[in-house]
């Protein structure tokens, strides 16, 4: 039985290792494992493109530009996440936040800090929101005027979406060639579907002038402001928005004029922002949704700490939370144990200060207490001053 | 608005779209220099920028200076003429203003006599204002009546001064030369918390090598780092000074060829501290033998020693023999008129010290003179165009004048740049004082306590909305800087004296278009006196980073140093004091065990009108607090936080509890900064010192009840 | 930028100037990102200052899982990107200093950045150019090393001998903000 067991085991862990070496033999047939994601990222959108252009039957040539540029911004994007994800402190949050969403007994909790993060974090923003009103509608305006051209447009590249003319009447939203809502070509809501891009577009660029408009008045932000970093985003976002919009205008309003050189300046601004995209500011749109991980993994309820402080005793985080920045510590050798063997992150933030304080002024606390009384006359104390002079110089006898 | 910005050369952040204006500090009487930060466009203060340059602090700045621009463009800055009608204040046009005072100040004068009348004075104002304070009472007004807030703050140093030196300069030496000092011994001030930025020196100094004395009965700051901490009981300062000269006349630290050149009464004073032996001293002050000798022995061996004190011994009855003991420590010593030697006093006030130079006091006229001196009166009379017979006789003291309201001499005040319903002691006699006036008149920028019982307010401009000069504690003139035009409908205070001056009658007396011109007559009328200004130009002082008056002419350099050759008495030698033991005026007894002891924290200023309007400071330090030694608390069963109920003779109030073992065991502590209920100052004892009339707000017996 | 701050404890007074004066600086919001605390009120007044020590391998840098927080040519270790952070506070645990301070309303983590509108220019930092007791100083890196150098050796001078056991109490820590 117990052979039979032990033989079971050891079998059990040999299929594992030799799942984990094929995986990592694969693996070696790539120049990197990144490059791996990316050559699946790729065979993965032309699939999806195969399915959705019904076998690449419904391809708009004209969208060659944006379609190439497009797979540029996929690859890029995964080299950067890739790059992100191996820091220690990524992966640490990520393998958390994994083990917490498969581990069953948090379901509830990871359910509603999925939900509560989407909506306030995610949807609404509320956090910039209370950084200033003008802040948040500017942040709000830019995020979702593109998510939403993002959206309709890589939808209709790769043809994840198209429309169908059923009658003569009635068009039909085809999602992954699949029929869905139908729609009076007349109608309000087709108007909207028509126009979709015009009003992200809008939004995208009344948030983009606010936003530049508020760097060019306030001086403090220009303190640590970096041109090429913070500023050259808006100016892209901009031209993508007002090329996008002069296209509408050309060929609704002024009967097609010079409507093909405006596509390819359009395009080519397109091209611009989408290889731009992973490399700078705007980076921060595709890992924002980490966020949930903080609700998930560290605060069963928001900003409530239940850690309490070795020293103090005033609640400072969470044990969960605490584990996790000594292991990302750790993984980088950084040594903050004390002598009698807790480590600085034990401490809340204001006992920190003072234990490094009292080191310096050699006020520790007692030997070999840690928990001690704080002594604040040692017989030791340095005054912080240049020059003592010695008592012997007023010493009576001296006279 | 102001020509002269920042100093070429000195490294500033100059941002854009704005322009840095150099002026001063309006609280203590350090007397920062900073920058303002003025925005072009808007017109509107926006910051503080420091002022790296300035030779005596050298850009360092307390909180309350970093947070002093806010106080310009506050909300709850007054901008009109307030009028109360039943019981409450209501806008209204300078004319209708003006119009009820002139009424009801006629009416008044000539019902109960030209005295009727009277000014309550302050010294957080520029030197042109403070010189038109007595001005205006004397001529515009003819009242004997005027009188300043300095009586609680400056006089004793005044008197005590005066009495011994001979002039009463602050300081007797620059204070950029502290750093050289061998040897600071410190009393009653705490000097971290009510000039921080004076701080510098004192470690500069330690960096040196020097040695540091600190009397005061809490451990301070400075205490806590002193070489010897006195910890003596409040009110027995002349007890301790007579200790230390004991010592340093028992074990030959005294300098005889000085004394014998330069001090008279030498044999009486030695008779008279013979008895002053370490244990008489350690009995009467507390501090313990041991510390007594070991202090004396440090300062008599001191080459260069400086002697410094503020309130802690100067809000006593007897503040003005304190001052004279101590003074008289330096002189046994030979220090007073020596490089990096010599003592000072602390001005609390912005202008403390040109403030009370310049008539504003009862019985003084501008340049120290005196108004029972006919001489003075005469030269004084001959600037301001009147006949020496019109000219009031000396009236009373700040305090005084509040029994002279109680007597029905005193029918209408005008308040100007001053809160006593704060600061005064025994406070509920004030307000009581202030309710039975006829007619009050307040000027000031914010609703100040003492403003809520005015029945006129005028809306006067903080020291940014107004040039001028002030005179930091050292004496040396500097300048004020005019940062922005008076919002709303403020006026400065020389225009608020003017326009009720014509009201009066008196127009012609006042003829200025601006400040400039009062300065011209005020540096005449100073002009021969002890403190002359007429050689010191709003041109030196940019030039020369200020002028230390004495400065008698145009060529004249200013006085760094005091007392170099001889002293101002009649004969040029100082008096040694010879001062017996006095006991405080209240001592503790069997009903009130206790003493009580009330200061300044650093975040609040005087009676805090301005900082308890500032973000920074109130959040700091919202309210006051009870601070108390743990021996102390636990014979009460107090704990930190508890409510305790403190009662004086006179009133009582419940506060919270602060405890520390920074402070002696057999008292209690609380800031005085706040009005109303909250203020420690309806506790205070008013006994008086017979010089300087200045209230013992330091001491007094007080019962502790746990609330 | 060749210029360190420089803090030493004993000589401060508590008078908080350093933290008004963090509120003045250009970008700082009127929230102050330095502290100024007792040691001990019960036992005497002795205060300290704290502010970052701009660490060349910064642990808040470490253990951002956004990699929000950036360090400057200078070496001026800068608040945590406004756009990157995701409000996991992992940076205030894992400061050894306890320096970041954080936010949540605003979803955002603040921390000295060496007035860095001034330091540029090679300006003191507000705090640094108010601090009156020179508890904070911004100072050269050669007047740093003197100044612990003789913080040493005044140790010597009062009779205490460093042993191989508590040798590091006398031989102060590495104490500045500085950059090469």
């Amino acid at each position: 039985m117990n052979n039979l067991e032990r033989a079971y085991s050891t079998s059990n862990v040999e299929t594992v290792e030799d799942t984990k070496f094929n995986i990592k033999s694969f693996e070696k047939s790539f120049y990197s494992k990144t490059s791996m994601y990316a050559f699946f990222a790729t065979i993965f959108l032309v699939f999806t493109m195969w399915i959705g252009t019904g076998q690449f039957a419904k391809i708009d040539l004209m969208l060659a530009g944006y379609m190439i540029a497009s797979f540029v911004f996929v690859i890029g994007l995964i080299v950067r996440v890739a790059a992100w994800l191996v820091r220690p402190a990524t992966k640490q949050l990520v393998k958390t936040s994994i083990q917490n969403l498969k581990s069953g007994n948090r379901s509830k909790r990871n359910v509603k800090s999925i939900v509560i993060t989407l909506i306030e974090n995610i949807f609404l923003q509320k956090f910039i929101f209370k950084r200033g009103i003008y802040r948040g509608i500017q942040h709000w305006l830019i995020a979702w005027g593109c998510i939403g051209s993002f959206a309709f447009t890589f939808g209709l590249v790769f043809g994840w979406v198209h429309f169908r003319l059923i009658d003569a009447t009635t068009y039909q939203i085809m999602v992954f060639n699949i029929p869905m809502i139908s729609m009076h070509a007349n109608g309000f809501f087709a108007a909207i579907m028509y126009n979709i891009l015009n009003i992200t577009a809008l939004m995208v660029l009344v948030g983009v002038i606010m936003a530049l408009v508020r760097r060019l008045h306030n001086n403090d932000l220009k303190v640590t402001e970096r041109a090429e970093f913070d500023v050259l985003p808006l100016y892209i976002l901009l031209a993508v928005t007002v090329t996008g919009l002069f296209l509408t205008v050309s060929y609704k309003f002024l009967g097609g004029f010079i409507h093909p050189e405006l596509a390819l300046i359009h395009q080519i601004t397109v091209v611009l922002f989408l290889i731009y995209f992973p490399f700078g500011k705007l980076f921060h749109l595709p890992i924002r949704p980490l966020a949930i991980g903080v609700p998930m993994n560290y605060q069963e309820e928001h900003m409530v700490d239940t850690r309490s402080c070795k020293k103090c005793g005033t609640k400072y985080s969470s044990d969960d939370q605490i584990s996790d920045v000594k292991a990302i510590l750790h993984e980088q050798q950084f040594d903050l144990q004390l002598e009698d063997g807790s480590y600085l992150a034990d401490y809340c933030p204001s006992c920190r200060r003072r234990i490094r304080a009292m080191s310096q002024l050699n006020l520790g606390s007692v030997k070999g207490n840690p928990y001690g009384p704080v002594q604040t006359n040692n017989g030791i104390h340095i005054p912080g001053f240049g020059r003592k002079r010695s008592d012997e110089f007023y010493n009576k006898e001296e006279k | 608005m102001t020509q002269f910005l920042a100093k070429e050369g000195v490294k500033n952040l100059h941002r854009e779209g704005e322009k840095l204006i150099t002026t001063h500090c309006c609280y203590c009487g350090m007397q920062c220099g900073m920058h303002i930060r003025l925005n072009e466009k808007t017109g509107k203060v926006v910051g503080v920028e420091p002022r790296y340059d300035w030779p005596v602090t050298l850009g360092k700045m307390c909180p309350k200076g970093v947070t002093a621009y806010q106080t310009v463009d506050h909300e709850e800055r007054i901008t009109t003429p307030l009028i109360k009608k039943n019981g409450q204040f209501v806008k209204a046009s300078w004319d209708e203003a003006l119009d009820l005072i002139e009424k009801n100040f006629k009416e008044l004068q000539s019902k109960h006599g030209k005295d009727a009348l009277s000014v309550y004075g302050g010294v957080s104002m520029t030197n042109e204002k403070c010189y038109l304070v007595g001005k205006y009472a004397r001529v515009g007004l003819g009242t004997r009546f005027v009188d300043y807030n300095g009586r609680f703050c400056m006089s004793s140093a005044a008197g005590g001064f005066m009495k011994t030196l001979g002039t009463d300069r602050g300081s007797t030496l620059p204070w950029t030369e502290l750093e050289h000092t061998d040897c600071f011994f410190i009393s009653g001030w705490n000097a971290a918390e009510c000039l921080p930025t004076s701080i510098q020196w004192l470690w500069k100094a330690r960096d040196k090598g020097a040695k540091m004395i600190v009397a005061d009965p809490r451990e301070t700051q400075i205490a806590r780092l002193a070489d010897v901490h006195l910890d003596l009981k409040s009110g027995t300062d002349s007890a301790l000074a007579n200790g230390m000269l004991h010592i340093i006349i028992r074990d030959g630290y005294v300098d005889e060829e000085y004394v014998n050149e330069r001090c008279n009464n030498y044999d009486e004073l030695k008779e008279l501290v013979k008895t002053f032996t370490p244990e008489y001293t350690s009995q009467l002050t507390g501090v313990s033998v041991e510390k007594i000798e070991k202090a004396a022995t440090i300062y008599g061996k001191s080459p260069r020693s400086v002697v410094m004190f503020c309130r802690g011994i100067e809000q006593q009855r007897k503040g003005v023999d304190n001052v004279c003991t101590y003074t008289s420590m330096a002189l046994l010593r030979g220090q007073i008129g020596k490089f990096a030697s010599g003592v000072s006093t602390v001005t609390g006030q912005g202008n403390g010290q040109g403030g009370r130079e310049h008539g504003q006091k009862a019985d003084a006229l501008p340049g120290y003179r005196k108004i029972a001196d006919p001489e003075h009166v005469k030269y004084v009379a001959g600037v301001w165009g009147i006949q020496p017979e019109e000219m009031p006789k000396a009236g009373v003291s700040a305090f005084e004048m509040f029994d002279e309201i109680q007597n029905g001499n005193i029918r209408a005040m005008h308040v100007m740049c001053s809160n006593p319903a704060v600061s005064a002691p025994n406070t509920e006699y004030v307000w009581d004082s202030f309710r039975k006036l006829d007619f009050m008149v307040v000027s000031d920028f914010f609703m100040s306590e003492t403003a809520e019982f005015a029945d006129v307010i005028l809306p006067a401009t903080t020291w940014a909305e107004d040039e001028g000069t002030t005179t930091n504690l050292e004496g040396r003139v500097i300048r004020i800087r005019k940062v922005k035009d008076p919002i709303g409908e403020s006026k400065t205070d020389w225009e608020i004296m003017k326009a009720i001056a014509e009201r009066m009658g008196k127009g012609s007396f006042f003829p200025y278009e601006n400040v400039p011109q009062i300065w011209e007559e005020f540096r005449l009328a100073s002009k021969g006196g002890k403190a002359d200004y007429y050689g010191i130009t709003y041109d030196r002082i940019d030039k020369e980073d200020g002028v230390f008056w004495p400065c008698p002419s145009e060529d004249h350099p200013g006085t760094p140093t005091m007392f170099k050759e001889k002293f101002d008495t009649p004969n040029g030698k100082a008096n040694l004091a010879t001062v017996a033991w006095q006991e405080p005026a209240e001592v503790p007894s069997a009903n009130y065990p206790h003493t009580l002891t009330t200061g300044r924290v650093v975040f609040h200023y005087l009676s805090g009108t301005q900082t308890r309007r500032v973000k920074f400071l109130m959040e700091q330090c919202p309210l006051p607090y009870a601070e108390l030694h743990p021996e102390l608390a636990s014979q009460y069963n107090l704990v930190n936080g508890d409510k305790i109920k403190l009662t004086t003779p006179r009133s009582s109030m419940v506060l919270d509890v602060r405890l520390t073992k920074a402070i002696r065991n057999d008292h209690v502590f609380v800031p005085y900064h706040w009005g109303k209920e909250l203020s420690v100052n309806q506790l205070t004892n008013p006994a008086l010192d017979p010089t300087s009339r200045m209230p013992e707000i330091k001491v007094c017996a007080v019962k502790i009840e746990k609330a | 930028m060749n210029k360190i701050m420089y803090l030493e404890f004993e000589r401060c007074i508590g008078c908080r100037s350093c933290q008004a004066a963090c509120r003045e600086c250009g970008g700082h919001d009127a929230k102050e990102r330095n502290y100024v605390e007792y040691v001990d009120f019960f036992e005497s007044r002795q205060t300290y200052p704290m502010l970052c020590m701009q660490c060349k391998d910064p642990a808040c840098a470490r253990v951002c899982p956004a990699n929000a927080i950036q360090i400057t040519e200078d070496g001026v270790v800068l608040s945590a990107m406004e756009e990157k952070c995701i409000g996991c506070r992992n940076c205030t645990f894992g400061c050894p200093f306890g320096i970041p301070k954080f936010d949540f309303e605003e979803n955002k983590m603040y921390k000295c950045d060496m007035c860095y509108d001034r330091t540029q220019h090679d300006i003191a930092p507000m705090c640094a150019s108010v601090c009156p007791s020179d508890a904070i100083r911004f100072i050269d890196f050669d007047e740093m090393q003197a100044l612990r150098r003789r913080r040493t050796q005044m140790n010597l001078i009062e009779g205490k001998k460093p042993t191989e056991q508590d040798k590091w109490q006398y031989v102060p820590e590495f104490f500045g903000v500085y950059s090469d």
